[in-house]
């Protein structure tokens, strides 16, 4: 059981590269924390120097209270699973399960107890006479997780383990790695790159660019209110229809202006509104916002242009055209159909749009 | 396209591949293939230089010959130590230096330069540089170990130290091929399985053993067969330095057989030996790729 705290942590390589820049992040004791963010975001820099992998250049990461900036990484009482296993070639399964015990002078019986226990847990028992080489990748994968549980560490630190298998297996090891967790209780910082995994997984993610983290909470809060345009475009696919808009009209009665087209502005959010007045903003809706029907809520008609219409089963996406030429995508029932070229009549959800400065790409407004 | 035009295509397209090839197919056959079975062949027949034609047919009478000569039984003995220790110790040397080199982040290149500065040298001219470095009265290495107050050794002339003077001069060519593919085989290696074991909480030695010598297994085989059959060929650095004196101490069996061939002026009994040592090399060759695509 372990509470990790990062106070400040930066990376640099020589003068210029900044990796990571001062990252404050808390996971509970516990948790199931999440990391996400494009590739290159500093999101396995970070957790590689929780695991003292690679230095730290400022900043103080604690465990359970103590700083371990120094602490040697066999030391940490921590287990890393890697993207590409990362086995030992010429050990068997078992071999590999046990090298890291063996070393810590764990005893012969608890050792083979805590084999059992774990090849039980993750199906690969007859597996445990083979070496690496000869098992399919998701039979690696198995061992790579089995080799961090047989060590009971204070916490796990999972560096983008899924993003080599199949889908199908990935799915299958998600719910897995879910399980796991309710079942040991134990502290879990993922890292990847897959929203999916984040959404799903993390009982918090924490979103990072460039660095820095950008926002963290729960899955569905970072969702709903995402802090900027970034996890807004970040998050779900097809991601949040951001526009170029004008906030105009009176105080009381806000339009966003969206050239040609107008749609009115809650009065709960005009608040929040009111000083960018005549100023240059990013209207957010997501795709699953827009409706074919008109909502039983406040909900402002929106004349569009089809342009391509993607049956994908369950659902179908629209992806159609303003009068002023920008292209929104949106996410409609199974039956929907159009011809291309043809005029639409979609309704947006006016309680559920986003705010952002044109500027920073901050959200304005805000619930 | 049907199945039929498909074919006729690639008829076509291995008509002209052997087009291409067939000019170096043609040099080829000149300067191996008919040396390789004009040796065959005159190794069936009395054929010295005093009588220089294949009409005395004698039959497997060169190859019993060879069999049953004391002389070449030493050689072979020599050719084999030669072999041995200069495999090992190349071997040793080059995967410490392969190891220390990889380490290494600053002035790579600078090492790189220096570590293949010998393998550019032709062997002839490595021997003769040696011969002089190495001149019981003249030579700088006596003098220099005469600084030290250490007597004169007589490096080429003395039966006990000229064997391993030349392997010494052969481990000084050839170390940086070893040092050089082991070193390649070490760049390509994961990173990942080290971070495991770091977290495991293993140590360097225990990495080298657990993880280096496993990975790199196929490199370090393919790197001592390949020394290996380069090591048995050797002629020129016996042929400019020893002679493959002093008495029979340095006469490696390719050695032997040049004598055979240009000192007792018969051909055939040469040839047969040479046939033989051809078989040994082919085998180890054989070995080598059967090795190589087994990798695959």
């Amino acid at each position: 059981m372990a509470r990790i705290t990062l106070q400040g942590i930066t990376k640099t390589y020589g003068q210029e590269v900044v990796a990571v820049d001062a990252v404050d992040l808390e996971i509970r004791d516990g948790e199931f924390m999440v990391l996400l963010g494009p590739s290159g975001c500093g999101k396995s820099t970070t957790l590689r120097m929780i695991a003292g992998l690679e230095e730290i250049s400022a900043g103080e990461i604690r465990i359970d209270g103590r700083v371990v900036n120094e602490v040697d990484p066999a030391d940490r009482d921590l287990a890393v699973v890697f993207q590409n296993y990362a086995l030992y070639p010429h050990m068997t399964v078992s071999g590999n399960l046990s090298f890291g015990l063996r070393l810590r002078g764990v005893d012969a019986s608890e050792i083979e107890r805590r084999i059992n226990v774990t090849a039980t847990m993750l199906g690969i028992e007859g597996l445990l006479g083979r070496r690496p080489r000869e098992l399919s990748g998701g039979q690696q994968q198995r061992v790579a997780l089995g080799r961090a549980l047989v060590r009971e560490p204070v916490a796990f630190l999972f560096d983008e383990p899924l993003s080599n298998l199949d889908a199908k297996l990935r799915s299958a090891m998600r719910t897995e790695l879910i399980k796991i967790h309710r079942d040991l209780g134990r502290t879990i910082l993922h890292v990847t790159h897959d929203q999916v995994e984040a959404m799903t997984m993390g009982e918090r993610i924490c979103i990072m660019r460039d660095g820095r983290v950008v926002q963290t909470g729960p899955p569905l809060e970072v969702y709903r209110r995402p802090v900027d345009t970034f996890v807004a475009g970040f998050l779900a696919s097809p991601p949040m229809n951001l526009l170029n808009a004008r906030i105009a009209g009176e105080s009381g009665a806000l339009v966003v202006d969206l050239s040609p087209v107008r749609l009115p502005v809650l009065s709960d959010r005009e608040e929040a509104l009111a000083p960018g007045r005549d100023s240059a903003i990013t209207f957010g809706i997501r795709p699953e916002d827009l409706h074919a029907e008109p909502v039983p809520r406040n909900a402002a008609p929106l004349d569009v242009e089809v342009v391509a219409v993607e049956a994908l089963g369950p659902e179908v996406v629209l992806i159609a055209a303003l009068p002023g030429g920008e292209e929104i995508s949106a996410r409609l029932g199974r039956d929907f159909s159009a011809p291309p070229g043809s005029g639409v009549r979609l309704y947006a959800d006016l309680e559920r749009v986003h705010f952002f400065d044109a500027g920073s790409g901050r959200a304005l407004g805000e619930k | 396209m049907t199945g039929a035009d498909a074919h006729t295509l690639a008829r076509r397209d291995r008509r002209f591949g052997y087009l291409l090839t067939a000019p170096g197919l043609a040099a080829l056959m000149l300067v191996i293939t008919f040396p390789l079975l004009f040796a065959l062949f005159t190794s069936f027949y009395d054929y010295t230089l005093l009588n220089p034609r294949h009409d005395d047919f004698i039959g497997g009478e060169n190859y019993l010959e060879a069999w049953e000569e004391e002389y070449l039984a030493g050689s072979f003995w020599v050719t084999l130590k030669f072999v041995l220790a200069s495999v090992v110790i190349e071997f040793v040397i080059g995967f410490s230096v392969a190891l220390a080199l990889h380490a290494v982040n600053r002035f790579k290149t600078v090492y790189y330069l220096i570590l293949l500065a010998p393998l550019l040298i032709n062997p002839v001219v490595v021997g003769l540089l040696w011969r002089m470095l190495l001149h019981a009265e003249l030579g700088i290495a006596n003098y220099v170990i005469g600084l030290f107050g250490i007597s004169r050794v007589n490096w080429l002339g003395d039966i006990g130290v000229a064997f391993w003077t030349v392997v010494l001069v052969d481990i000084w060519h050839q170390v940086s091929f070893m040092a050089i593919l082991l070193l390649a085989g070490l760049a390509a290696l994961p990173r990942e399985p080290y971070e495991a074991a770091r977290m495991d909480g293993a140590s360097a030695f225990r990495c080298f053993l657990h993880i280096t010598l496993p990975l790199m297994r196929p490199v370090i085989m393919v790197a001592l067969l390949l020394r290996l059959i380069f090591a048995i060929k050797t002629f020129d650095i016996i042929f400019i330095m020893t002679k493959g004196g002093p008495g029979t101490s340095t006469d490696l069996v390719s050695y032997f057989i040049y004598r055979a061939a240009f000192f007792g002026l018969d051909i055939g009994r040469a040839s047969a030996m040479s046939v033989g040592l051809l078989v040994i090399v082919l085998a180890l060759t054989t070995y080598l790729f059967r090795y190589m695509r087994s990798l695959r």
